[in-house]
């Protein structure tokens, strides 16, 4: 019987090679897909159960597997009383759970070369496995384990003070961690203000009881999605309905970010100040002020270029032959946003620097926009889009995130038609906004020169 | 909503700052921290500035933090914070100091080492020697049994041309008092003539009284006193004839009655075995 499979399977490898004209992403013709299959094999398959757990997959037949638990649970679900307890659950990651405990967990782990980690947003706390294919089971389980049955086991979780302090510490390390946390705590407040790492009055006094209560009003199933790369959903919906099925109900709702506009100043000895300017931006002008951002310069496209397509870099160095960078900033969150510009600068020389990108923004509003300058910068994010997709990170983040929001998943050609649509005016809209509304800044370095918000 | 979708993500590049547990090969290195005691010493090392190396700089989106397991570690620049334990409990007074040269004490640490071990050594090897001794000799006979071992017997008891049986470590033992005309009989014996030749006089210390095991050299059986035709013992089993000194005169025996060892302690007793 393997023969004959095996003659028959022979046949159609020649038919393939002598096909033409045929896509080699789709299957052949002679195979005709069950009228049921909705899907090619390639989409990615998004379902969600009853209890609102949102379970999405894609087979990209690759040898690695990447599994992602995404939570609703990021710092803008922190209490005031328990601010900082997200740095500490991310820590805690790789504690004693119910079913297995830390040394068990590093080890395996290890043993079958695989990784776990944990990123946390503001908005989401991801949760991510990768494995070879075969190893699926094991890594899997230590996943459901730490996500669904924690122990925080109270000496384990005092034993993490040390590497708070540490990871707080390598983080002061750069400026821009600073200057970015600093900036949402300006800018907002409340939910959206809290910061990405413990603060300093509450290291040391978030205790095992404050990460228990954080997990069970937050990790609830409404709230959560499991997403596979190189898994079959069959398997993912199963482990989702048993395991994943833990906590029903929506769980704490957070509270709506309310902006409010405000200024921080952080002064050190560096000569090099960073200083960022941001205004609200809504939700639902999110494509346009992408698209601003990359007509306005989002970082530099080339190694070693001369970043003669950003405009704030060509206005700034206008106004300085120091050494310099500016950005434009643009973060979105699921109800509110940010959008500016960022700018590194001398310390004699930062107020130039920023009022002059402050210059291009404006003349962006005012309507001097070239058509061309518009497809380049459709042209950037798009790239930029598609090019974050390449990597498994990347590709797993941007199913998570969007089956967590929405329960969905847009297609990267979808995206990309909704960027060729946006047009001039609601990038000179986009800008409008930014001129015209509440700013807040954010600065640190020697701030001599550095002007206030309301003098720029 | 489209908005989601859009931005950018935040696994890109930029902006993601790590802490690890475990190094891994092949994810580059964070800029390390120097920990010193309590205190954390940041990485000195500052960047030439330049224009090139201040492109890029700028974060573009909101900031991500992640932790993992087989991520890389932190690089430790000094381990100055390493804290080896004091063991000066267990140290000799003698090399405490630091300062002090150890080889002025060191014969005397040999010395004193070397003692201790060997006459630990000696008397370790006695005790192996007692325990090892205490466990086989206690397969040798038991203390009933050796008590079984010795009989004594009071020769008054037995009249003249008498022989009485015993029972002694579990065999018959005949006590046979002699008569003048017995013993003048076997002294005339011709050696030559017996089958186990053996003299009377090398089986018994006193001639009066001759003491052998009741037990027949042919089978085993118990054969009678006072029986047979030389007047001594008679086996009934199969007709072994003794003599009063208990040889083999006729019959399948093939040896003469035993004879155990015995002494008189005084002319009335006797203490076999």
């Amino acid at each position: 019987m393997k023969g004959i499979r095996g003659i028959s399977q022979l046949s159609e490898r020649f038919y393939a090679a002598a096909r033409s004209g045929q896509s080699l992403v789709q299957p052949m013709a002679v195979h005709k897909l069950s009228t049921r299959a909705a899907h090619s094999y390639q989409d990615v398959h998004v379902t969600r159960l009853p209890s609102g757990l949102v379970i999405a997959s894609l087979e990209n037949y690759s040898p690695a597997s990447k599994i992602g638990v995404f939570v609703k649970a990021g710092c803008r679900y922190e209490t005031p009383d328990n601010q900082g307890v997200t740095h500490l659950l991310r820590l805690a990651s790789s504690l004693t759970t119910k079913g297995a405990s830390a040394f068990k967990i590093c080890r395996g782990i290890e043993a079958v070369g695989g990784s776990l980690s944990v990123t946390s947003t503001r908005e989401n706390m991801i949760y991510s496995v990768d494995c070879l294919r075969d190893d699926i089971d094991t890594v899997m389980e230590f996943l459901i384990n730490v996500t669904t049955a924690p122990e925080f086991r109270p000496w384990e979780v005092s034993d993490l003070t040390a590497r708070v302090k540490m990871d707080k510490a390598q983080a002061a390390q750069s400026a821009q961690t600073d200057v970015v946390e600093g900036l949402h705590a300006a800018a907002y407040k409340n939910a959206l203000c809290n910061s990405l790492y413990c603060p300093d009055h509450m290291v040391g006094n978030i205790q095992s009881d404050h990460l228990h209560q954080f997990v069970q009003n937050n990790f609830t199933s409404a709230r959560m999605a499991l997403v596979g790369l190189g898994v079959d959903h069959t398997v993912l919906k199963q482990v989702g309905e048993q395991f994943l099925n833990i906590r029903s109900g929506a769980g704490a709702t957070g509270a709506k970010a309310q902006y409010r506009g405000g200024e921080i100043r952080l002064p050190t000895t560096s000569s090099l100040v960073h200083s960022v300017v941001v205004t609200e931006a809504a939700p639902a002008d999110t494509l346009a002020f992408s698209v601003l951002q990359h007509l306005l310069g989002g970082g530099p496209y080339v190694k070693r270029g001369s970043n003669t397509s950003s405009k704030l870099f060509q206005g700034a160095s206008k106004a300085t032959a120091d050494p310099f960078d500016v950005s434009a900033f643009n973060v979105g969150y699921s109800d509110s946003g940010l959008f500016g510009f960022y700018t590194i600068s001398q310390a004699a020389v930062a107020g130039d620097v920023i009022r002059a990108a402050l210059a291009e923004v404006k003349a962006v509003a005012n309507g001097e926009v070239t058509a061309a300058d518009l497809t380049r910068a459709k042209a950037q994010l798009q790239s930029q889009v598609l090019m974050s997709q390449e990597t498994s990170e990347g590709m797993l983040e941007a199913i998570g995130t969007q089956a967590l929001a929405e329960g969905s998943y847009h297609t990267t050609e979808e995206i990309s038609k909704n960027i060729d649509n946006v047009s001039l005016t609601d990038v000179a809209n986009a800008a409008k906004k930014f001129v015209s509304g509440k700013k807040t800044m954010a600065s640190s370095g020697n701030l001599i020169k550095t002007p206030f918000v309301d003098e720029i | 909503m489209m908005s989601l979708a859009s931005r950018s993500g935040v696994f890109s590049p930029y902006l993601q700052a790590t802490a690890f547990a475990v190094a891994g090969p092949l994810k580059p290195l964070v800029p390390g921290v120097v920990v010193k005691g309590e205190k954390i010493l940041l990485d000195p090392k500052k960047q030439f500035l330049s224009r090139e190396s201040l492109n890029g700089q700028s974060p573009k989106t909101g900031p991500a933090v992640t932790v993992s397991i087989n991520g890389c570690a932190g690089v430790r620049f000094a381990h100055t914070d390493v804290r080896i334990p004091d063991f000066s409990d267990y140290r000799r007074q003698d090399v405490q100091d630091p300062s002090k040269s150890s080889q002025d004490s060191s014969e005397s640490r040999r010395t004193f080492s070397y003692l201790v071990t060997g006459a630990t050594t000696v008397v370790g090897v006695y005790a192996a020697k007692t325990v090892v001794t205490q466990f086989v000799s206690s397969m040798s006979a038991s203390a009933d049994v050796l008590a079984l071992s010795k009989i004594e017997i009071k020769l008054g008891d037995i009249p003249e041309g008498k022989n009485m049986t015993f029972k002694w470590r579990g065999k018959p033992l005949f006590v046979r008092h002699r008569t003048e005309k017995e013993i003048e009989a076997e002294h005339a014996v011709n050696i030559a003539e017996l089958r186990d030749p053996q003299h009377d006089k090398d089986r018994v210390v006193n001639p009066k009284w001759v003491i052998v095991l009741g037990v027949c050299t042919h089978l085993g059986c118990v054969p009678i006193a006072n029986a047979g035709d030389f007047g001594g013992y008679y086996c009934p089993c199969h007709g072994s004839h003794y003599d009063a000194s208990g040889r083999i005169r006729k019959g399948p025996a093939p040896l003469n009655l035993e004879v155990p060892y015995y002494e008189f302690p005084d002319d009335d007793t006797v203490v076999v075995g």
